[in-house]
């Protein structure tokens, strides 16, 4: 059984739960989601303790403004996802760690968090690496700038001079070939 | 506007990223609501980046989920008292129970979903087989239709059966004409000629009042092959023509003859 994928009868339980203030709730989607959302705040932010104190206000976050969410715009973990995402790139503009983070090497950065406390590895047990390593290098950077790093899509523009509409193509580009390595279907 | 095109320009993803304005994001999600294809494209993007953050999951400090439950309790406003103590009791109970209810049903639909899963891949298979059977079984079938439709006019004694010999041209060769006199019909049952080039045809020819009279071309085939109604022939033979047949026989080319 795979917690990664939701059936649309649980996410609406856990939805329903969690607007019923019901703490069991909270517990099961730390317990299922933390590690895929600390994942990308981690590397985003390139710190452990603000990602900590990022991932506990994303958790407040989720409780509190759950009647917020609406399960026909979307799935439960985009929401919590982006809701993560939101905070940690407050986080960097606020602290302005993100000048410095922008200027250094990207593909270190981004892989450099990957050391000893992984538990969910990708699916065949390959790392990060090689699971970008699949997609093609304009495909492989763009996704980095977007997802590891939380650039906005013009920020990468901004900073990259490649055009706005190349990096939406190369993002969707990007986002289909992980589609087949990663089986969506 | 085209749907193609709208996909294709990669709004979608930049709405799964939330990176649209209010007024944008409004547009996509009343083009999700119209256009089904949309909304299945938003729901595989929303999976693609959902898969991606689960292989690439790092697991956090455990004292997180301890200091996020403990943050709950104390901002838990306090409960409502209920008009009768009996009736708060009761109703922890009904949620403990609930709660639990709605943990095993949501571990059920998983494990029955994945069942379902495995179960629709084996019906796919199954079906699939299925069709070819059907398939060969209409093969075989339409093979018995013609052998009985061939066994029809074999036993009926108003055919008569001409035995076409080989001539000098083709040794060992050999075909059978059945005709019927009275209807006219004419069936030819090949069974030995040679292999053609694709430029040539067999052609069938009826010997009448001494005049060869073209009755079909043919090609190798098993079983009786229908051929042009022939009258008051004497004889029958077969010569190599070019394919579509002539109008006048290559006498020099035939292979089989016989008399009625």
């Amino acid at each position: 059984m795979s917690p990664g994928i939701t059936g649309v009868l649980e996410q609406n339980q856990i939805v329903n739960l969690l607007k019923q203030r019901d703490k069991s709730a909270l517990a099961y989607l730390y317990d299922h989601y933390s590690a895929a959302i600390y994942g990308n705040v981690l590397r985003i932010l390139g710190d452990e303790d603000v990602a900590k104190e990022v991932l506990q206000d994303a958790f407040m976050k989720y409780w509190d403004k759950i009647d917020s969410f609406d399960s026909s715009k979307g799935r439960l973990f985009t929401w919590m996802l982006n809701l993560a995402r939101n905070l940690a790139i407050d986080k960097l503009r606020s602290k302005e760690i993100k000048k410095v983070q922008k200027t250094d090497d990207l593909a270190d950065n981004v892989y450099n968090v990957e050391s000893g406390n992984l538990i969910h590895q990708s699916i065949d047990g390959s790392g990060v690496k090689e699971l970008m390593n699949n997609l093609r290098e304009e495909e492989r950077n763009i996704l980095e700038f977007v997802y590891f790093k939380g650039y906005t899509q013009s920020e990468i523009t901004e900073e990259t001079g490649i055009p706005l509409g190349t990096v939406k193509t190369r993002l969707r580009m990007a986002l289909k070939s992980l589609r087949s390595i990663l089986r969506v279907e | 506007m085209n749907i193609e095109e709208y996909i294709s320009s990669g709004i979608l993803e930049s709405y799964v990223l939330d990176e649209l304005p209010p007024e944008e994001r409004r547009e996509v999600e009343s083009m999700s609501e119209k256009h089904p294809e949309i909304k299945r494209e938003l729901e595989k993007i929303e999976l693609s980046i959902e898969k991606l953050a689960f292989s690439t999951a790092i697991s956090p400090d455990a004292a997180i989920k301890e200091a996020v439950l403990k943050a709950v309790d104390n901002k838990q406003p306090p409960m409502q008292i209920t008009h009768d103590k009996r009736e708060s009791g009761w109703l922890k109970y009904a949620v403990a129970a609930s709660v639990t209810i709605a943990l095993v049903t949501s571990y059920l639909a998983f494990d029955y979903y994945g069942k379902w899963r495995n179960t629709e891949s084996e019906l796919s298979t199954l079906i699939a087989q299925n069709q070819q059977v059907a398939q060969d079984y209409n093969v075989v079938n339409q093979r018995l239709d013609q052998i009985e439709n061939d066994l029809k006019v074999i036993n009926n004694p108003a055919y008569q059966r001409v035995t076409l010999n080989a001539t000098e041209n083709a040794a060992g060769a050999l075909a059978h004409v059945y005709w019927n006199k009275t209807s006219e019909e004419v069936y030819l049952s090949i069974q030995n000629l040679k292999e053609l080039s694709e430029s040539q045809q067999y052609q069938l020819w009826a010997i009448i009042d001494g005049k060869p009279v073209d009755a079909g071309v043919f090609d190798l085939e098993n079983g009786l092959l229908k051929m042009k109604n022939i009258a008051g022939a004497a004889a029958f033979a077969v010569t190599i023509e070019p394919k579509g047949g002539s109008i006048n026989p290559s006498l020099e080319t035939m292979q089989v003859v016989g008399n009625v």
